[in-house]
């Protein structure tokens, strides 16, 4: 059938660049990329101040490095799960099953551990009024704790729909890009704030 | 009418040469070089992420474009259901 003159031919069916999800997130991330950058500059400027001076100052705990390697080892595998599961998935949707459990529970380990160890330095002093060090651990700690919490939920909720077998490779897209944001930011937080 | 055409931008001069010195800059008359240091590493710092953020993007749906190039239409329902 020949197109009327002057009238341009419909594009041919194409598939998608990216899908919603997908591309929703990444916006997303993009700008809790900006918020932990700036929180992270304005904790180095902070700190630079106190250059010759205490740091942590005065009267305040030191946070627990070592432990806190442990349970950043934790999340790291709880990523490298995530991935595994992400190659599962793309061969055979079940297989990813107990991947993407190991990494929830191991992403609850993580968050479960900072939870006690907040609870410890609570009792030792550190507060989010006894310095400007507690105040920029809580923030930049307690946000990335924040974050967490929700790319769990999200990652258990991907879990879930995969055990029903409803995931779509854009869910399961979104989530992971959510969870690999928690896992590689911790990693510049920790050497930040903890060393 | 003359006059008046020089009088505003003659105003405008006078009063820039009025002020003394404007230190907008926080940092940049701090004898301490760690922070002085640790403000134009941030600002760079700063600057970079996002531009590197757009610019990986970028790349990555560029090479996305260019293995999707001839596939043929995806299936919306695609899914994990059997």
């Amino acid at each position: 059938m020949s197109l009327p003159r002057g009238s341009r031919a419909e594009p041919a069916p194409s598939r998608k660049l990216v899908s919603d999800a997908v591309m929703g997130m990444l916006l997303f991330v993009f700008t809790e990329v900006m918020l932990f950058s700036g929180m992270i500059s304005a904790h180095t400027i902070v700190k630079s101040r106190s250059a010759g001076q205490m740091w942590p100052p005065f009267g305040q705990p030191r946070l627990p490095a070592e432990e806190t390697a442990l349970n950043t080892a934790a999340l790291l595998a709880s990523g490298v799960a995530l991935l595994v599961a992400h190659f599962a998935f793309r061969k055979a949707p079940r297989r990813a099953q107990a991947l993407l459990a190991a990494a929830v529970l191991l992403g609850a380990f993580f968050v479960a551990f900072q939870g006690r160890e907040w609870v410890a330095l609570l009792g030792e002093g550190l507060t989010m009024t006894s310095s400007t060090y507690g105040a920029f651990f809580y923030l930049i700690v307690g946000t990335h704790g924040l974050h967490a919490l929700a790319a769990l939920a999200a990652l258990a909720w991907a879990w879930w729909r995969l055990r029903k077998g409803t995931l779509t490779a854009a869910q399961f897209g979104a989530v992971q890009i959510f969870w690999y944001f928690v896992v590689l930011v911790w990693p510049v937080l920790y050497f930040r704030v903890y060393l | 009418m003359m006059r008046r055409a020089w009088a505003l931008p003659l105003g405008i001069l006078l009063l820039a040469a009025l002020p003394d010195v404007a230190h907008a800059c926080p940092v940049c008359f701090d004898p301490r070089e760690e922070n002085r240091f640790a403000f134009l590493a941030t600002t760079i710092f700063m600057s970079l992420v996002p531009l590197g953020m757009i610019g990986g993007v970028g790349l990555w749906l560029r090479k996305r474009a260019r293995d999707l190039k001839g596939l043929p239409p995806e299936d919306p329902s695609e899914s994990t259901s059997e």
